[in-house]
Parts: structure tokens; sequence; C-alpha cells
């Protein structure tokens, strides 16, 4: 898998913040050289053989890595590789928990936030853990019920949003001509989606409250602990682990912008329509489809929600306008039921890329530039003269944005001699913009981005390092004295050991790293958008 | 001794001249050497060539090319007298120039044209600019072109650059207050038709507004000193789809209804972006000059970054 130097870089940031040092080494050695085998792993990352082996256990286990058999022949060593894009997808996890809060909740959320946090668990583990969670912040004396998580999780596996997590079965075939009577050690994964019971909850015994955390039963709840881990085993759902389907996600979050669009471009009841009709067709879509099955207006007309009161007539407008739109958001394919429509899906993402183009252009060189720019995409190829002329822009101007568009690669120039000996004077030289180059170029700005803010954060954060741990000290004493029933002075007494301009210093401090995270997240839209135009061109060729 | 043959009717020069004036009488619209020939058919093909070329160089015949060959015209008295008194070399510059109508020629494809040394061309053009016969015209797409052209005519659009061009300087803020006010009309025009709350279909419709209207209501606003023709709205409104605020359809029309051309019509409409600004650039890195310089460890690097310091402290 070929991997660019800004790639591996934010891996390599993704990895330590989220994992540490060790995990980091040994994942952008692995990334830089494909392949490994634990020996030559352990030999590269000059690091003992313990650590390495649970470095590569913590990546299995996140779903980073995988390992299949020695490419030798069977009988030679396992080998590890990572997959880049697991490893990038780290960078999306708020988005994912937000995601599911929006849909189903706080259990919803705490229930992928875990997941994603231990890589892969099982239901009765997840379950009892999210209680406990919820229990903690609820009011006194109340208690989160068992069956309420479990109502959540199954409405996410329902959903697709869970999906159990591939099992790893014995290499089929085995040796031929092998004496050796041991089969070789070694296993191989297998695809989750190929397992017929990916989607099925396993029956579980499971019923119960969410156990309340106290500091000062420490006793009790380690009894309580002890005998916890005796009733997980006789749950019954020992070996099925589950972990999230990143996959879905995405097909959420593209719908999710397509919707956005339609709103922004026309009005709220038309997207509500593209809404409804992505909706019908969530589970029957292909992965990588150009457009959605084709639903009939009849249908799409029953499907509404209620909410929406319109008539049949209107719809039928409706439709009709999303079809004419030169967006080409919907698509009519057919005249039966009243006309057959269909969402498109490639065209709508190509779109929005090239709207994510335009829009880094007109910021980042002005509307003039990016007139220039949306003309070029539009007009395909143009002389210098002809891009004057469309654009109204003075000569010398235009030949000044055009140039400095060039030195930013985000045009091309292509000369189209008139004679065989290629001479200047007579040679066409038409300006043109390549959608598909442009928005990978595009894509590399993004994660060199991205890495710039996760570096300023740490930087930032080691700058004030000594008055964060200050104000860590201060804070535990704080919450042991109100613990103990400290008197207020005692308690003021010890505020006051940070001084006015270090708690300054401390919000500015906790103000940027706002500012940074959210700004990740922010170019994380803009990663999301081009990515998913990029996969949705390799699929339609 | 040889008998010099002695032709019967008389081939004086004057005559076949004069013959060959008439006939162009006849034939207001020019005649061809065909023709000639066929009136007097004893005079030598040598004879005829020189007594056209004497015609032509006394201005008193125009030479002209059709599609099945050479024509030959009677010049109109008074062009003949305007070029009198100059010499050949003069007339010849002089039809060159006419030949290029109102696009006008530069010094050089006069040169070519007419086969004259650079200083005997200067000269030429000096005295006919003094006898006020052609005029200089500075083109726009060269600044420092200069076409010439008969003393009459007025410059093409491709030599002045047409309404957005006054004295050679483009018209930037004028063009920039016309794309304003075009995209105004247009926004207006859609909000009216969001308002109206009618059927979808209606909305829409009335949303649009032809290049005709757009062309009225900008007559009617007065910013312009110069004519605008409908075609140069057009240009107009097609920057502002350059620009994205606008988009156009073209519908089949009647001929005869207003503002069509060519049984169609062009229909503008202002529109909504379909994205917010794209998370990239609302950080500093997305709009940094220096972007591909900076690298962590460098001199320009993320953690002593000003951009960043400033947007941070924001």
């Amino acid at each position: 898998m070929q991997m660019t130097a800004q790639e591996e870089r934010l891996c390599g940031l993704l990895l330590q913040e989220h994992f540490g040092e060790v995990v980091e080494k040994v994942g952008t050695h692995l990334l830089r050289s494909g392949v490994l085998n634990l020996r030559a792993l352990v030999h590269e990352t000059k690091l003992p053989l313990d650590l390495v082996k649970k470095s590569v256990c913590v990546l299995v286990q996140q779903g980073m890595c995988s390992f299949s058999a020695g490419r030798r022949g069977p009988g030679a060593p396992v080998e590890y590789q990572i997959c880049c894009e697991k490893v990038l997808h780290m960078l999306r996890y708020p988005h994912y928990i937000y995601t599911a809060k929006s849909l189903y909740g706080d259990t919803g959320e705490l229930i992928v936030e875990e997941i994603l946090q231990r890589g892969q668990m099982t239901m009765s583990n997840t379950v009892s853990t999210v209680a406990d969670r919820l229990t903690h912040n609820m009011p006194e004396g109340q208690c989160m019920d068992y069956s309420e998580v479990v109502t959540a999780f199954s409405r996410l596996v329902e959903t697709h949003f869970l999906q159990r997590s591939p099992s790893v079965t014995p290499a089929g075939s085995s040796t031929s001509g092998g004496a050796d009577s041991n089969p070789p050690a070694v296993t191989q994964p297998i695809q989750a989606e190929t397992h017929p019971d990916c989607y099925k909850l396993p029956y579980i015994n499971i019923s119960g409250k969410g156990k309340r955390r106290r500091s000062d039963d420490g006793d009790a709840d380690q009894s309580t602990a002890k005998k916890a881990k005796t009733d997980n085993s006789e749950f019954g759902d020992e070996g099925i682990y589950w972990q999230v389907n990143f996959e879905r996600f995405h097909l959420h979050f593209r719908d999710q912008a397509i919707v956005s669009a339609v709103v922004s471009k026309l009005d709220q009841t038309s997207s509500e329509i593209v809404r409804t009709m992505l909706r019908m067709s969530e589970v029957t879509t292909p992965a990588n489809a150009a457009f959605t099955q084709a639903l009939s207006a009849n249908e799409i007309f029953r499907a509404l929600p209620s909410t929406y009161n319109i008539a049949r007539p209107i719809l039928d407008q409706y439709l009709t306008l999303l079809v004419d739109d030169p967006m080409e958001f919907v698509g009519r394919t057919g005249d039966s039921g009243g006309g057959m429509f269909v969402v498109n899906l490639h065209r709508a993402l190509a779109n929005l890329a090239r709207a994510t183009l335009e829009s880094v252009v007109q910021e980042r060189f002005g509307s003039r530039s990016a007139r220039i720019f949306r003309l070029l995409l539009r007009k395909r190829h143009l002389e210098q003269k002809q891009v004057e002329d469309f654009a109204m822009v003075p000569a010398k101007e235009a030949k000044d944005m055009l140039y400095t568009l060039l030195s930013e690669n985000l045009v091309q120039l292509q000369e189209i001699p008139k004679t065989p000996d290629h001479a200047p004077s007579r040679t066409f030289y038409l300006y043109t913009v390549n959608q598909l180059p442009t928005a990978r170029l595009l894509l590399q700005h993004c994660y060199k981005t991205v890495g710039n803010l996760i570096e300023r954060r740490l930087y930032e954060t080691k700058e004030n390092k000594r008055l964060l741990e200050k104000s860590q000290r201060i804070e535990a004493i704080l919450a042991s004295l109100q613990a103990t029933g400290a008197e207020a002075e005692q308690l003021t007494e010890v505020e006051e050991m940070i001084t006015a301009p270090e708690r300054q210093q401390l919000e500015s401090l906790r103000h940027h790293i706002n500012k940074l995270d959210s700004s990740e997240n922010q170019v994380d839209e803009t990663i999301f958008l081009i990515e998913s135009y990029i996969k949705s061109t390799k699929s339609s060729r | 001794m040889t008998e010099v043959k002695v032709k019967k009717e008389s081939t004086d020069p004057v005559d076949i001249e004069n013959r060959i004036k008439e006939l162009c009488q006849q034939f207001p619209h020019g005649i061809t050497d065909q023709v000639i020939q066929n009136d007097m058919p004893h005079v030598e093909a040598q004879q005829r060539a020189s007594a056209i070329n004497r015609l032509l160089s006394v201005g008193q015949l125009d030479l002209l090319r059709s599609s099945n060959g050479l024509l030959y015209r009677l010049k109109d008295g008074q062009s003949a007298s305007k070029v009198k008194g100059s010499d050949n070399q003069e007339k010849l510059v002089y039809q060159i120039i006419e030949d290029a109508g109102n696009k006008g020629i530069w010094s050089r494809d006069i040169r070519y044209k007419s086969n004259l040394p650079l200083t005997e061309i200067n000269k030429i053009l000096k005295n006919l600019e003094s006898k006020k016969l052609i005029k200089a015209v500075k083109s726009v797409a060269a600044s420092k072109k200069k076409v010439y052209m008969l003393y009459n005519l007025q410059p093409d659009r491709s030599v002045t650059g047409g309404a957005w061009y006054s004295d050679q300087d483009f018209e930037s803020e004028f063009v920039e207050v016309l794309n304003q006010q075009c995209f105004k009309f247009l926004q207006s025009k859609a909000e009216a038709a969001r308002d109206s709350k009618q059927s979808p279909m209606v909305q829409r419709n009335s949303s649009f507004a032809t290049s005709h209207e757009v062309w009225k209501y900008i007559c009617e606003l007065g910013i312009s000193k110069v004519d605008l023709s409908m075609e140069d709205i057009e240009t107009i409104l097609n920057t502002l789809i350059f620009d994205g605020k606008v988009e156009m359809t073209i519908i089949a029309a009647k001929e005869g209804t207003v503002g069509c051309v060519d049984g169609q019509m062009k229909l503008y409409r202002g529109v909504n972006p379909i994205i917010q600004p794209t998370g990239l650039v609302k950080t500093p890195c997305g709009l940094c000059p220096v972007f591909n310089d900076c690298h962590e460890g460098g001199e320009i690097s993320p953690s002593n970054c000003v951009y960043m310091a400033e947007w941070l402290d924001f």
C-alpha cells in the first residue's frame, strides 16, 4: 500500500497520541517497510521483543494491523502489515461518537466510544461498562438498567453501525507433502462482511443494573468486581467480539453531506425528499455504487415522514425540479410507478469535491482567481486571451493570477504545437484544470495541515507543562480537601496558590487547545469529502 | 524585306483604355478579362494587360477578385480624384489600407503586401495622414501597435475592445459595478419568487429572468455612459456564472418574442452555493503563503508559526 510522506507523518502523530511512543515507533516502521515479520520488526525498531509484541497486539486489537502467512510459504514466520487508512480513521473518532450520540442518545455515544477505545469488545462487556458509566453520571439513587443499554446496542447492530469482528480461523489447506503432523500455527483473518452472522446478535443472559463507582467503598467495589468477573463468563457470548463498522458511518456522513448540499442549493422540502430516498435505499445499495437503486414516485410518497404533508402532484414537481437542477442530485431512470428516480451518488460527490476545490481557491487567492478557476473547470481548455475575455479581467491581472495558480499546481498548461518543431511562437498554450489530480493534491495539503495542527497543540502543551502540572496538583489537593470536609478558608488558600496571571495563561492555553482541536475536526470534514470523491472515481472506471 | 504585318484595326493603347472604360460603365458590377477579350478579340493579351495596368495606376479602375477570377470595375470619380496628385506608391498603400476595412492594418503588414521599403512606407503614411486620408488607431490587444485605417471609418470592436475599453484601458470598475447590479437584480427576483410561497415549479420559473429583462433593467438604471447591447450584458452574466452565483438555461422561444435570438432565449437566475467555505480554509495553514516551506524543525514550523499564534489569540 503506497503512502505519502504526509500520510506517514500524520499516522505517526496519531499513533503517538493514542497509544504512546513505543507503539508509534513500531507502527511507523511497519508503515514504512510495508510487510514485516516479528523478528525483522524487532531488529529495525531496536526495541525489546516483549514491547514489540505488546505493541503489535495493541495494533491488531484496534484492527489497524493485519497478519498473514509468510509469503515464503507455510512455515515462514507470520508477517504483519498496517492499514494506513485505519490509522487515519482515528482522526474521525469524535465524528463517529457524535453521530452515535445524535442517533441513539448518550447510551449510543458511550457504546461507540468504548468500542473505539478498546478496538473490540464483547456485547456483555460493553453493556456492563456503559451501564456503569451512565450510572455514575446519574443523580444519586438512580441506576441505568442493562436492558436499556442492550436495546441501544441492538439498534446499532441492526442498522449496521456495529459489526462482529472477523473471527480468526486456522489456515485451510495445510502443508502438502508435510510429514509433520503439526499444522502450522498460522491463522488467517477473514473479512468481517463475509461472516454470515455479521450482524446477528448473540443471545446473552445479561440482566442487572449499572454499578456506581464510589471512591470510598473501594473494598466493596473490589468484591463486587470479582463477582462481576465470574458473572461475565456466564453471559454466553464468549469469543464474539464487536467492532465499529467504519464504512457504515462513512455512508451516513456521505448522505448527510448530500442532504445538506440540497438544503443549501434548493430548500428544506427537497432535502427531505432526498433524505427519504437515501434512507429507503440504505441497506440495498452496495457500498461504492454510483447511484441508489431506483425508487418509484409512489414509494417515495408513501415513505415521506408524516410531518411533511405535501400533495402527490407537488411531490412530482419537487422531483422534477431535483432532476432538472444542474447539480443533478437526482436522476430519472424510468416512467413506471409514477416515475423511477435515483440519487446520483457519484455525481453528488464530484460536485461536492469541485465546490471544495473552488472554495479553497476563492479563500486563498481571491474571487477573481476563483472566477478563472471555475471558468477553466467549465470550459476545459482555454488560451490566455480567451481566459481574459470570458472572465472580464484585465490582461495583466489575468496573467498574474494564472501564473500564481500554475505555480501552485492548481492549473496546468497544455502545449499543442502547430508545427513539428514545437516553436513557441507557433504553439497553442492552453490552460486547463483536472479535477482529480487537483483533488489529490488538496488531500495531501489537508493531511499536512492536520499534522501541523497536532504538532502545534503538542508544542503548546509542552511549553506550558510546568504550569499544567502545577494546576493538576492544586486540583488534586482541592479535591481531597473537599472530600475530607475542609473549611472554606483552607480551600481558598489552596486556590490562591495559582496566581491570577497564571490563571489567565491557563485559560488562554485551554482556549488554544480547544481551537486547535476543533480545527482538526473541520479539516477532517474536507478530508472526508475529497477521500470519498477519489474513492468514487476509482470504482467507476 | 519582310512585310510588317499591320493590324487592320487600330490598336491604339488609348483606344483600348477607353473601350475598357466603356465596358465598365456598361457593366457596373465589374467585368472580367474574358469580357474584354470577347469585345476586342484582336487585342493581344499583353496589350490588354498594359492597358488595364495603366488604368489601375491612374486610379480609374478598381481590381477585385471574385470567385471565378479577376474583376475590373470603374472607380467612381470622387475617390479617383482623392488620390490624384499622389504617386503610385501612395495609391498602392492607400489601396491596401482601404482593403483592410475597419479592422485596420499594421504598418509591417502594409510592407509585406506592397513590398516597399520601410522608410518609404513611413514617409507615405505620414503623407497620407497629413492629408487626412488615413488615421492611426491604437490597438487594445498590443498597446504599442498602431493600426491604420481610412479616416472616416469607425474602428472595429476587436481593435478598440468594445464597450469595456475606454482609451485602451480596461474598465474594471465599470465591469464590477455591472456585475454587482446584475446579481442584485437576479437575487431579488429569486427572493421574491421564494417568498411568494407558490408551488415549487412556479417558484422556480418566476425566479428566472431573460437576458433581455436584465438588459432593460441595466439600461433603465442608467449607470452606463455607453450603449450596451444585449450581448454585452450576456458577457457580464457569464462572469456571474463563473462566480458560481448564477445559473443559466436556454429555452426555445418563438421568433419575434422580445429578446429572442435565433429561436432561443437565455434565462438566468441567482443560486446559492452548495457548501459553506470548507474546513481547510478555516485554518491558517489553508491560506498560508509559505505552506510548502513549513516543516517541524525548520525555520518555518508549526511551533513557531506567527500566523498560528495570531489566529489562536483571536
